[in-house]
């Protein structure tokens, strides 16, 4: 039996690297390292985020439990979390090219102190500056369609706008914009990164057409992190297949899918 | 274990397990010879001194078992009993044990975070019902010194503290009272029988290496946790009993010392990195300090302090048992919690009696 996919199932390639899994997952908040490999085990991530701002990475302080995440053979993507200025995330970014032997970088930039939004104009300066060091970077943005564009101009060739803001869990809290983003940034990968407490939410992203999802909170605050890792990466595994396969319109009225006996279906 | 029970003991490490094991085992009646890296009794802090310095001395096995497991939430209602016992057979009046609970609150704002701390509780331990919810009336009958936006809280009753660093000092003193044969700034390696200095080998019935993270090496996986704390001295304000803050993106806790002291800590940092505080977590620190209570603002910052935690992988702690040499470790963040649990647990296999107290949790 051989079927057409109505959509086109794209790789999910980020700056020319191919990979299997659309998951990624954060390193923090685990109850303890080996709860923490073992969370990333089941979650089939194949790209796992650390944070060094408070590790005190110029001297190497952070070696112990960076050297048991690299052993999980993984690829490293260090973050800029706690940045709140260009300058710092700048700074923390070479730092972390030298430490991890890596041009990636997940670019934060905290605008706000209490919901750890991140600061729009900060990460657009400095995406710009980062890139034009030969970085590649994946920023964490919000939803908001300028900005991606403007970050996109200045040469990011992935995107990671928030479900909602950094571990509350609320899923997606402005559909509309994610649509909007999605429709009108057709050719640039988009991670959902970050605001996701269930794996529903994440299976919806995948279904409206994201090309992954990246968070940390919700599988480390799980009462069991490594069961919950596998919940998403099914979730992440199912929302692609659906938007593979072409998900039905909704409908304004219910249309039983099988005729009731004595009402010829014509009639319905 | 040979035939003859061991009458010459080395403990290497002059932290807390390795005073409380120098003390017991004086007390049983054998030689005990303790090494210690650093100074035996440091007043100041300094780069090598043990994590039970740093430590506030809390005795919470529900709060702890939020951030750790069901097996620390068991050894820590052990120690909840040993503690008394052990401090009746201290020669001194000071109290240095408090049981009066302790108060879990939450700034209205961040109340789903008492939510989730109460649902683990419920997940991880569900047999414990020794907690409750309190409200603005009560979270003020019990602590009437306290801010009073706190709304909502959690009182978990059978939780305790000790006066940690006098506890230590008076155990110090005990123990070369009792005759230990002490050797200070005197750092060693351990093997079998053996303890082996810069530049010489003793050899004894047995050896207990508790050295923390002194003990690191490739072999071990062992880790440092960065911790921090600010202690600060105000008569402005009482508090009965510890109490934790949570929030978002850290939990710390202010536990009452005698002396009109309060220790807020403790920062939890995934880095070997033992230089001072950082001005980041002061921030941290004092803004909990003034949230609990805007009459911290004028209290003094008598200390600030930092160390690092001793942690295996799963930050559960191990007893290694040799013929020759015993190592304990790994107690992470729970050094006062769990030491009775590891020191009955050592003290059972030196002296092989036939029951051996958490044998399957910490010997495996």
């Amino acid at each position: 039996m051989s079927y057409t996919p109505t959509l086109p199932a794209k790789d999910f390639i980020l700056y020319g690297e191919t990979f299997s899994s659309r998951f990624l997952l954060g390193t923090a908040l685990y109850a303890s390292p080996r709860l923490m490999r073992d969370s990333i085990t089941q979650s089939r991530a194949e790209i796992v985020t650390l944070g060094l701002r408070r590790q005190n990475p110029a001297d190497r302080s952070g070696d112990a439990i960076w050297q048991f995440i690299q052993e999980s053979g993984r690829r490293l993507l260090p973050n800029t979390a706690g940045c709140k200025s260009v300058k710092e995330a700048v700074t923390l970014a070479e730092m972390s090219r030298e430490i991890f032997d890596t041009d990636w970088i997940k670019l934060e930039v905290v605008g706000d102190d209490y919901n750890l939004q991140p600061d729009p104009f900060g990460l657009v300066e400095a995406s710009d500056i980062l890139i034009k060091k030969g970085f590649k970077v994946l920023p964490y943005c919000t939803d908001d369609l300028i900005l991606c564009k403007r970050l996109v101009d200045v040469g990011c060739e992935v995107l990671m706008p928030w479900g909602a803001p950094i571990g509350t869990g609320q899923g997606l809290l402005n559909r509309y914009n994610l649509r909007t983003l999605r429709e009108r940034i057709k050719d640039i990968p988009m991670i959902i990164d970050a605001g996701l407490g269930a794996p529903s939410q994440a299976a919806e992203a995948m279904e409206m057409g994201f090309d992954g999802i990246l968070l940390n909170t919700a599988v480390a605050k799980a009462h069991n992190p490594p069961l919950m890792a596998e919940a998403f990466a099914d979730a992440v595994d199912a929302g692609r297949k659906a938007y593979k396969a072409g998900l039905m319109q909704k409908r304004q009225t219910a249309s039983p899918s099988t005729p009731t006996i004595g009402q010829p279906f014509w009639h319905q | 274990m040979t035939n003859s029970l061991p009458t010459h003991i080395a403990i290497a490490g002059a932290g807390l397990l390795g005073r409380l094991l120098a003390w017991h085992l004086l007390h049983a009646g054998c030689k005990v010879s303790l090494f210690e890296a650093g100074s035996f009794q440091p007043d100041t802090p300094q780069t090598n001194r043990a994590a039970a310095f740093t430590a506030a001395g809390m005795i919470a096995p529900l709060s702890e078992a939020v951030v750790s497991d069901a097996n620390v939430f068991r050894m820590g209602q052990y120690a909840l009993e040993k503690w008394p016992q052990w401090l009746a057979h201290l020669k001194t009046t000071s109290p240095l044990f408090f049981q009066n609970g302790s108060l879990v609150v939450a700034h209205p704002q961040d109340i789903s975070e008492l939510d989730q701390f109460e649902s683990e509780l419920d997940f991880v331990i569900p047999e414990c019902k020794t907690f409750q919810r309190v409200n603005r009336q009560q979270i003020s009958e019990l602590e009437p010194d306290i801010s009073s936006h706190f709304q909502q809280g959690l009182f978990l009753a059978e939780e305790g503290h000790l006066d940690n660093r006098e506890l230590l000092a008076i155990l110090g003193d005990e123990i070369i009272q009792l005759g230990v044969e002490l050797f200070e700034n005197n750092s060693v390696e351990t093997s079998p029988y053996k303890i082996i200095t810069e530049n010489k080998e003793y050899t004894f019935d047995t050896v207990i290496d508790c050295r923390g993270l002194g003990a690191k090496s490739p072999q071990l996986n062992l880790r440092g946790v960065r911790g921090e704390t600010l202690h600060v001295e105000t008569k402005e304000i009482q508090l009965r009993r510890p109490v934790r803050l949570m929030h978002p993106r850290y939990q710390l806790y202010i536990v009452p010392k005698p002396n009109n002291r309060f220790i807020i800590g403790a920062t939890q940092i995934e880095s070997e990195d033992r230089s001072p505080v950082s001005l980041q977590s002061t921030l941290e620190l004092s803004s909990a300090l003034y949230t609990l209570s805007p009459a911290f603002a004028e209290a003094r910052i008598i200390e600030m302090d930092s160390n690092l935690r001793p942690a295996y992988m799963d930050n559960l702690p191990r007893v290694k048992i040799q013929n020759g040499l015993i190592t304990a470790n790994g107690l992470f963040r729970h050094g006062y919690l769990l030491a009775p649990a590891v020191v009955e647990n050592v003290l059972a296999h030196i002296f092989e009696k036939p029951e051996i107290v958490f044998n399957e949790l910490l010997n495996n």
